[in-house]
């Protein structure tokens, strides 16, 4: 599960630094590449916000128990 | 591309005002933090330079963009700046969400004893070693240090759970701002740009009211390590948020100007990027400070 929502996490993060290569790039090619991973981002983002309220329906996840940050 | 000289700037004097702003804006802040009277009414001079800097020397670029004055070359310049601070903004942030992980895995449960097993102290009556570190010191009274005592967490599935929803939903409209304006519908980029605006003033508005909820139950600055984080995280994010909408603000004034067109819109596209990730960031700021 905490993997699961790290890879998610990940891959938002990966398609914001590909929309800043396409918009350092310039030009129409690099403008479609921002746009599309910008595009993805959202889908993404949107996705893991529905998810992790999903998932705290379920019980999948409870706060402070999510094996990413040991804590006391 | 390869006979276009390179853009050599004119004189202007807004660097001078910039630098008049920022010295003023320390000087009013450092004295404020002394308790200085006036610190903060130089404070707010400093900022309202800064801004009339901003507003001058912006709207001076614009004119020339508009104008017919810059060059390919100077258009990678302007994508060079910005990346750069892309880059910047990552690291700030990257910076203070190290400190809520380092306080939160590392130095709190060092302080209860965890991992080294010998150094495991009784820092304060009721001290426990866990995340949130709600129980502090209280007044501990050296250097008139007092800790804010028996605050209240802010509740996840109230108002930050709503923002998420806000500022999520403001992605999706700016994605279709994106959309419309790289389709030429002039029309339906403004509508969707004003949804993006309307969206993010609810979102600071909502933030002011947690802030007043947090604030009355006891959650502030001076609530430890966890209070220090929450306020440090949050306020610097609305700050981003608030810039955010000003400069959403100003892209839709100069869309109405007509200042883009389906080749040219570098502004648009820079300031997109700059909302996307204010976006991601509270996204990390529900699951990592609000949530887990």
């Amino acid at each position: 599960m905490d993997y699961f929502v790290i890879a998610i996490i990940v891959l938002i993060f990966f398609f914001l630094a590909a929309a800043v290569i396409g918009l350092l790039k310039g030009g129409r090619e690099g403008s479609d590449k921002m746009f599309k991973a910008l595009r993805m981002r959202i889908i993404l983002s949107v996705f893991l916000f529905i998810f992790l309220l999903f998932a705290n329906y379920i019980g999948w996840i409870e706060p402070n128990n999510f094996n990413l940050l040991p804590t006391q | 591309m390869s006979n276009e000289k390179y853009y050599v700037p004119h004189g202007t004097y807004w660097p001078i005002i910039g630098s008049i702003g920022v010295s003023t804006l320390f000087v009013g802040f450092a004295n404020q933090m002394h308790d200085v009277s006036w610190g903060w009414p130089v404070m707010v001079l400093g900022f309202a330079i800064i801004a009339f800097m901003l507003f001058g020397w912006i709207g001076t670029v614009v004119s020339e963009s508009v104008g017919g004055l810059y060059n390919s070359q100077v258009d990678k310049s302007f994508r060079w700046g910005m990346s750069w601070f892309i880059f910047s903004e990552v690291m700030f942030f990257a910076a203070f969400f190290g400190a809520l992980l380092y306080a939160r895995v590392l130095s709190v449960p060092w302080l209860g004893g965890e991992y080294n097993n010998i150094y495991s102290p009784e820092l304060w009556e009721g001290f426990k070693s866990a995340w949130p570190l709600i129980t502090t010191p209280g007044e501990v009274g050296q250097n008139g240090v007092t800790f804010s005592t028996n605050f209240k967490l802010v509740d996840t599935w109230g108002l930050p759970a709503l923002n998420t929803g806000l500022l999520l939903t403001s992605g999706v409209t700016l994605t279709y701002a994106h959309h419309a304006l790289r389709a030429g519908h002039r029309n339906a980029l403004m509508a969707w740009m004003l949804a993006t605006i309307a969206l993010g003033v609810v979102f600071l508005g909502f933030q002011i009211t947690e802030y007043g909820h947090a604030y009355h139950d006891g959650l502030k600055l001076t609530s430890g390590i966890y209070g220090s984080t929450f306020y440090l995280l949050t306020g610097f994010h609305g700050f981003h948020v608030t810039i955010g909408v000003i400069m959403l603000t100003v892209i839709l004034y100069r869309i109405q100007k007509g200042h883009f067109n389906l080749e040219n819109h570098f502004a648009f596209e820079g300031v997109a990027w700059y909302w996307h990730f204010v976006d991601v960031v509270w996204l990390g700021l529900f699951i990592f400070v609000y949530w887990i």
